[in-house]
């Protein structure tokens, strides 16, 4: 049988246990709309513009959000060992990848569609551009968001550390993506024309791409023993 | 068909788990791998299934090295063990579906449907798993294992926690796997199952191989004495 | 073999000790002010051959780290761990030295400069890999793990590098002296060469010895028990 066919089936049963445990999901949007509340509340407006940070919170809230739900990807599965019985199937570790991470990316649309409107809303900001700019921009960094995340996270379950390892791992990688995904975002907001920022999104394109097929070729040495 | 360990050794850092360990099962026979905790018994399950590969040894079938990257060779592997392995939030026809669609079983819903009236739990296709019993989770796990019709099988303590009747539809389909001609692995610390369930058994100690004969043939005081003793120094 | 090992590393970091402490002789007494910059300038000194000693180490354990992953050798993994550390303290002595530096010639601590950005990202991953490393039960996992954060860690140094260039266009005000010009007189490029030479072998040094010790620890037989391995899985 077709691999994608296989990660697709693994998409739809993780989206299935996300939405019905509602734990990880429900912790994340509580986290989303809180720390957008906050961050308009630590910033002096009289002194700063809240639309002229909005792009940097937006996108520290989304790597924030998806870095402390990363470590909860793979609950379900050791909950009563399912992952052992899942890698004993014929399934290929890309597949689980691409699997797991499309699954990922899809809450990690959810938190980002909230950080959007929540720090938007409290910050202020009247004027949010284009939504397919946005969108054109959104997509690549939270695909690069998505498969670091499940790709690390698989790593931590075997630490000690636990989720705590997870920022020291996950955060000098997604330097690139949280550089050019804010700044792309501020000109989107700003309304300038897309050349100015086409470069960026090509740069966030090939974290997306890179990531996505670095995580299939390596998710074996971090599952398999 | 004969599923060959030889000189199996599994290390944890500076323990080592199973120290050159040489073990032998042929089809429609049910080889029991026990021993005190600790002895090694689920490492050398691990090894054989291909869900770790061994530092040093090799495990083949049929002559042929074996290695859990092949996917093949995971198709033809069933595993039950003490854990469920089910997704505790979806129901049973769901875990099921999941699992056959990965072993592409043809026509997965038959299957299912079939694999759930074997168990003689078809009513609790709709239920999900953290609403069953350990008893029943444990015959729908069995179930799970058996859907792509695996010839080998390995058991890593699956009677713990099972109630008598849940237990003795295991030994059942055990029995019906053997006589099937499947390869069969039993790992467990329950010396009487093992003996009556078992045709041979094979004693670990401290990673190291200490008694492997038919059980027929066996004297049970004589095994239990490898769970009260400790092994002598392997230097 | 370990043991020559061992004595060729303790010689060559004797050596390389012995010429640091020459530099840092000739750096105090022997070398000229460089005209523009004063006296801050002589830290370059040890800048310098620290950045190169990490780069160095960099590349080490990556390829190293790439090789344990492909072929599972042992000696690769002990290869990769040596540099790492290698790259860890001479990456922290460039990053501390930096800063000094720059909060006279820039007049602030931190400057967007690509290779010093750079520095401070690779350094927490290689912190990231001995965290991996030391804390997950399994070793043969460990290592696994600590290789693939090496690995993905070099993998990502184009974009970083792209992302800071791109960064500080957009400070127009980052006006960057160049420390090292096309031509320095001669008395201080000797002073460099040395300091080069002499931080070289010291991680080489360093390099070698930890790599015969490593060799050398694994080598050592295991305890033949079983004790713990339910725990581990």
């Amino acid at each position: 049988m077709n691999e994608l066919r296989r990660a697709w089936l693994i998409t739809l049963k993780d989206l299935r246990l996300e939405f019905r445990t509602g734990g990880r999901l429900l912790a994340m949007i509580a986290f989303v709309v809180l720390a957008g509340f906050l961050f308009a509340f630590a910033l002096d407006q009289s002194q700063v513009a809240g639309r002229d940070v909005a792009a940097a919170l937006i996108w520290l809230v989304i790597l924030f959000a998806s870095t402390a739900g990363a470590g909860r990807i793979f609950d379900a599965e050791e909950e009563e060992g399912a992952f052992r019985h899942l890698l004993l199937t014929p399934v290929s570790r890309p597949a689980i990848f691409l699997g797991k991470t499309a699954a990922n990316l899809a809450v990690i649309w959810l938190v980002t569609a909230l950080a959007f409107i929540s720090l938007t809303a409290f910050l202020g900001v009247r004027d949010t551009g284009s939504p397919a700019a946005h969108a054109a921009v959104f997509l690549p960094g939270t695909i690069g968001l998505a498969a670091t995340g499940t790709f690390f996270g698989r790593m931590s379950r075997h630490s000690s550390l636990g989720d705590t390892l997870l920022p020291v791992l996950t955060f000098p990688l997604l330097v690139p993506v949280i550089f050019f995904g804010a700044t792309s975002t501020a000109r989107v907001f700003l309304g300038r024309p897309w050349p100015e920022i086409s470069g960026s999104a090509r740069l966030l394109w090939a974290f997306a791409v890179g990531s996505v097929f670095i995580g299939a070729a390596l998710f074996r040495h971090v599952t398999d023993e | 068909m004969t599923l060959e360990g030889q000189g199996l050794v599994c290390s944890y850092g500076p323990t080592r788990a199973l120290d050159g360990v040489d073990i032998v099962a042929g089809d429609g026979e049910i080889v029991a791998v026990v021993g005190p905790n600790g002895a090694g018994k689920t490492t050398l399950l691990r090894a054989l299934s291909g869900e770790r590969r061994p530092d040093q040894g090799e495990v083949s079938l049929d002559g042929s090295p074996v290695s859990g990257a092949d996917p093949g060779w995971r198709g033809r592997v069933g595993l039950v063990s003490h854990r469920t392995g089910l997704y505790r939030k979806l129901s049973v026809a769901e875990n099921l579906n999941f699992f056959a669609s990965l072993h592409a079983v043809p026509n997965p819903r038959n299957a299912v449907a079939q694999a759930l009236e074997t168990i003689g739990a078809a009513t609790l296709a709709g239920t999900r798993v953290e609403a069953l019993s350990r008893g029943q989770c444990q015959r729908v796990a069995l179930a799970r294992t058996l859907l792509h019709d695996p010839d080998i099988l390995f058991l890593d303590e699956p009677f713990t926690g099972l109630d008598p009747a849940a237990a003795a539809a295991l030994e059942t389909a055990l029995r019906a796997r053997r006589t099937a001609g499947s390869v069969i692995v039993l790992v467990t610390h329950d010396l009487r199952r093992c003996l009556d369930l078992a045709d041979r058994v094979v004693v670990l100690q401290r990673g190291h191989k200490v008694h492997d004969g038919e059980t027929d043939s066996a004297d049970p005081v004589d095994l239990l004495r490898y769970f009260t003793t400790t092994a002598a120094d392997p230097s | 073999m370990s043991t020559k090992g061992r004595i060729a590393g303790l010689a060559l970091v004797t050596a390389g000790v012995a010429t640091i402490l020459l530099v840092h002789w000739m750096v105090a007494f022997w070398v000229p002010n460089e005209a523009a910059q004063g006296v801050v300038q002589r830290i370059f000194y040890v800048h310098v051959p620290a950045a190169w000693t990490t780069f160095l180490a960099v590349g080490i354990v990556a390829i190293a780290s790439a090789v344990y992953l492909w072929l599972e050798d042992e000696r690769a993994d002990a290869a990769a761990v040596a540099a790492a550390e290698g790259a860890l303290i001479f990456g922290a002595i460039m990053l501390i030295t930096g800063p000094l530096w720059g909060r006279i010639a820039w007049g602030t601590y931190w400057e967007w400069e690509p290779r010093l950005t750079l520095t401070l990202l690779l350094w927490f991953t290689y912190l990231g890999y001995f965290l991996v490393r030391s804390s997950v039960a399994d070793p043969r996992r460990g290592k696994r793990f600590a290789a693939v954060v090496a690995v993905v860690g070099s993998l990502n140094i184009p974009l970083i590098h792209v992302s800071v260039e791109w960064f500080r266009s957009l400070h127009p005000e980052a006006v960057v002296i160049k420390p090292e010009g096309p031509t320095l007189p001669s008395d201080m490029l000797a002073t460099l060469l040395t300091s080069l030479a002499g931080f070289t072998m010291l991680f080489l040094g360093l390099f070698t010895f930890r790599y015969a010790v490593e060799r050398l620890r694994r080598r050592t037989p295991p305890t033949a028990t079983g004790e713990t391995d339910e725990a581990l899985i």
